[in-house]
C-alpha cells in the first residue's frame, strides 16, 4: 500500500515538470505523538538558524545568510501558532466547503493528478518580521531586523482552478483556510485567516505540495499548504485540510485580534484603535545579503548585493547609500520575471572605495506606486510590517 | 568547585521564570503552557495593552477564569510596565495565601492552574490521578516523584512542567492529598 501510493505520487509529480522527484517522506519520531518535535525540525535547517523561541518553534537566517536567488528548504525561516502535526499523506484530505455548487475533497494525489499543476516563486514573509527593531518593544514573537522571510519555489495547483471545480455560489468573498495544527491544549483555538477572493482567485495563490523540488518540510506544512505570496504569512495556512467559502471574513482571533494594523499611524505605545485593519500585503522591502555586517574586504571594488520584494505590485528600483543617507545611487536590478510576480529581486551596486576604513550602505527600495521604505517605519502596537532601510557596515582593509 | 557554581549558574539562566511578586506564580503557569516567558520579559506593554494581550490569549485558548486574568492583569501591569520601573522582587502572596497547608502548596505551585479536583483543565483532575493509582503500593513515591520532575505522556501532549522549587517532604505530602481524592 505504502509504495503504491509512493509509486503514485512520484508518478503525479514528475507529471509536474519542475517537481521531478518526490520522495514519499518517512514517518519522523514523534513527541508529544503525533506531533514533531523542534530537534527533529531543527535538524532538518541550516547551522545558521537563529532560534529565538523554542515554544512555539521560531527562527530564521540572518540577512547575509539569505543571498540566494531562490531561498534553500533549510533556510526558509519557521513560525508555528501551535504545534508541528505529524501527518500521513495517504489519509489526508483537503475539503472545500461553504458557499460551493457542490463540496469537495482530495487527496494530494487527487490534486496533483486531476488539476494542472504549477511551479512558482513567492515571497512568505511573517508579519512581524523585523518586529523587535521597533522601539518601544511591540508584544510577539523577536524577530531579528533581517529575520522572518523566505522566496523559496513552490509546487502545487491554484486555488483559483480548485474554486471554479467546487463552484463558487453568489455571495462568496472569503477563502479561510484550516490547518490541522494541534494547540497545547484542547481549548486551544484552531488558527484560521481568510483571504478575499480577489486574492484567491490570483494565479498565484497556490496550494502546495512542494518547495523546492521537494515534498514540504514538517514543519513547513507538509503535506499541503497554502501559498499566499506577498501578503503576511500567517494567510498561508500549514497543514491544510479545510478551505471555507464565506460571504465575508472569517471571524475569529486570529483574524480580530491578531494580524492587525492601524489605518493611519499611532501614537507610539499606545492602543490598537478600535478600526484597525488586517494585515494583508507586505509594503515593498530590501535586505542586502552580501557582504556581511562587519566583514573585512579588500581594497578594490565591493559588489553589494541583495534582494527587493513588495507584497502587491512590481518593485520599480533600489538605490543604495554609502554617506548613511545623504546621496543614494541606483543599484542594477534583476529584470521581473512574468511567471513570478512575487518573487523578490536581486540587486546588485559596485562601490569603490575612496580609502581603506569603515564603510556603510543603506538599501531603500521603491515600488511602481511611488512607495518607498522609510528610514523608520510608523509603530504599531503589534510590531507588523517592519520595512526601514537594512545597513551592513563592512571594513576596508589597507 | 568551579565547575559546580557554572553548572548552577547554567541550570538557573535555563529556568523560564517572572519576577516574584503577587501573581507571579499564576502568571507564570498560564503563559508557559503555550509560550516561553521571555516573550513577557522582552517586550514590557503599558496596562492597556496588557488587557488587549491578555483577552487575545483567553480568545486563543489559554484555560483561565476571569478571576485569574484579572490577577495575571495586575502582576502584568506592575512588574512589567513599560510606563513605570518594577516593584523589588517580593514572595507571591496570593499563592500561599491560605492556612490550610495543602491549599497553600497547591497555591504556591500553582497546580490549580492546571489541575481541578473533579474536572479537566489542563491536566487530569486529581480524582482522575487517584483513580489511576488506585491499588498501586508504591504510588506514592511514585506520584511525588513525578510532582517534583514533571512529566509527559501520562495524560495527553501537555506537558507538566517539573517543580524543582518543591521539596522532597512537600512533594510527599501534595502525592498523598491527591491520592485520598477518590
Amino acid at each position: 500500500m505504502k509504495n503504491e501510493s509512493r509509486r503514485q505520487f512520484m508518478t503525479v509529480a514528475a507529471s509536474a515538470g519542475a517537481l521531478a522527484s518526490l520522495p514519499l517522506k518517512a514517518f519522523a519520531q514523534t513527541e508529544p505523538p503525533g506531533t514533531i518535535s523542534g530537534d527533529v525540525i531543527k535538524g532538518e535547517k541550516a547551522k545558521s538558524m537563529q532560534w529565538h523561541s523554542e515554544r512555539p518553534l521560531t527562527g530564521s537566517v540572518p540577512a547575509h545568510e539569505h543571498d540566494f536567488d531562490a531561498t534553500p528548504n533549510d533556510r526558509m525561516f519557521v513560525r508555528n501558532n501551535l504545534t508541528t502535526p505529524a501527518i500521513d499523506i495517504n489519509t489526508h484530505r483537503l475539503t472545500i466547503k461553504g458557499l460551493v455548487d457542490k463540496e469537495l475533497s482530495f487527496s494530494t494525489f487527487d490534486l496533483a493528478k486531476e488539476f494542472r499543476t504549477v511551479s512558482m516563486q513567492g515571497m512568505l514573509e511573517c508579519a512581524g518580521s523585523g518586529r523587535s527593531t521597533y522601539r518601544p518593544a511591540a508584544s510577539g514573537t523577536p524577530w531579528l531586523e533581517t529575520g522572518g522571510m523566505g522566496c523559496p519555489v513552490w509546487g502545487g495547483v491554484r486555488l483559483a482552478d480548485l474554486l471554479k471545480a467546487a463552484g463558487l455560489k453568489p455571495g462568496a468573498a472569503h477563502i479561510a483556510g484550516q490547518g490541522g495544527d494541534p494547540g497545547m491544549v484542547p481549548t486551544a483555538a484552531p488558527v484560521i485567516r481568510s483571504i478575499p477572493m480577489a486574492k484567491a482567485m490570483n494565479e498565484a495563490t497556490l496550494v502546495a505540495w512542494a518547495m523546492n523540488g521537494e515534498p514540504l518540510p514538517w514543519v513547513h506544512g507538509y503535506p499541503l499548504r497554502l501559498v499566499v505570496p506577498g501578503w503576511v504569512g500567517s494567510a498561508s495556512t500549514k497543514w491544510l485540510h479545510t478551505l471555507s467559502v464565506l460571504d465575508a471574513p472569517f471571524k475569529g482571533t486570529y483574524m480580530d485580534s491578531s494580524y492587525r494594523v492601524p489605518r493611519t499611524p499611532i501614537e507610539p505605545g499606545t492602543k490598537m484603535p478600535p478600526d484597525a485593519v488586517s494585515a494583508e500585503a507586505w509594503p515593498v522591502k530590501s535586505i542586502i545579503t552580501s557582504p556581511a555586517p562587519n566583514a573585512h574586504v579588500k581594497s578594490g571594488p565591493i559588489l553589494v548585493r541583495g534582494r527587493a520584494w513588495v507584497g502587491e505590485g512590481a518593485v520599480e528600483r533600489v538605490e543604495i547609500s554609502s554617506d548613511e543617507g545623504k546621496t543614494w545611487q541606483r543599484a542594477q536590478l534583476a529584470p521581473a520575471s512574468p511567471l513570478h510576480p512575487y518573487a523578490w529581486r536581486t540587486f546588485t551596486y559596485e562601490h569603490r572605495p575612496q580609502r581603506p576604513g569603515y564603510v556603510s550602505f543603506l538599501a531603500r527600495a521603491w515600488d511602481d506606486r511611488g512607495n518607498s521604505q522609510p528610514a523608520v517605519p510608523y509603530w504599531n502596537p503589534l510590531g507588523y510590517f517592519w520595512n526601514g532601510w537594512h545597513r551592513v557596515g563592512v571594513v576596508v582593509d589597507a | 568547585m568551579i565547575l559546580c557554581a557554572s553548572f548552577e549558574g547554567l541550570s538557573q539562566q535555563k529556568e523560564d521564570r517572572l519576577i516574584s511578586g503577587p501573581g507571579s506564580t499564576l502568571t507564570e503557569t498560564k503563559c508557559k503552557i503555550c509560550h516561553e516567558l521571555q516573550h513577557i520579559r522582552r517586550a514590557p506593554l503599558s496596562r492597556g495593552e496588557w488587557a488587549d494581550n491578555l483577552k487575545n490569549m483567553k480568545e486563543r485558548g489559554t484555560p483561565m477564569t476571569d478571576a485569574e486574568m484579572a490577577v495575571i492583569l495586575d502582576y502584568l501591569a506592575t512588574y512589567y510596565n513599560r510606563e513605570k520601573p518594577a516593584p523589588e522582587p517580593s514572595p507571591d502572596t496570593l499563592a500561599t495565601a491560605s492556612a490550610d497547608p495543602i491549599e497553600k502548596l497547591l497555591g504556591a505551585h500553582a497546580c490549580a492552574a492546571c489541575h481541578a479536583l473533579d474536572k479537566r483543565v489542563v491536566g487530569p483532575s486529581f480524582r482522575e490521578v487517584a483513580a489511576k493509582y488506585a491499588g498501586d503500593a508504591g504510588a506514592a513515591e511514585r506520584l511525588a516523584g513525578k510532582i517534583r520532575a514533571g512529566g509527559l505522556g501520562a495524560w495527553g501532549s501537555v506537558p507538566m512542567p517539573p517543580n524543582a522549587g518543591l521539596s522532597d517532604a512537600d512533594a510527599k505530602t501534595l502525592a498523598g492529598w491527591v491520592l485520598q481524592q477518590k
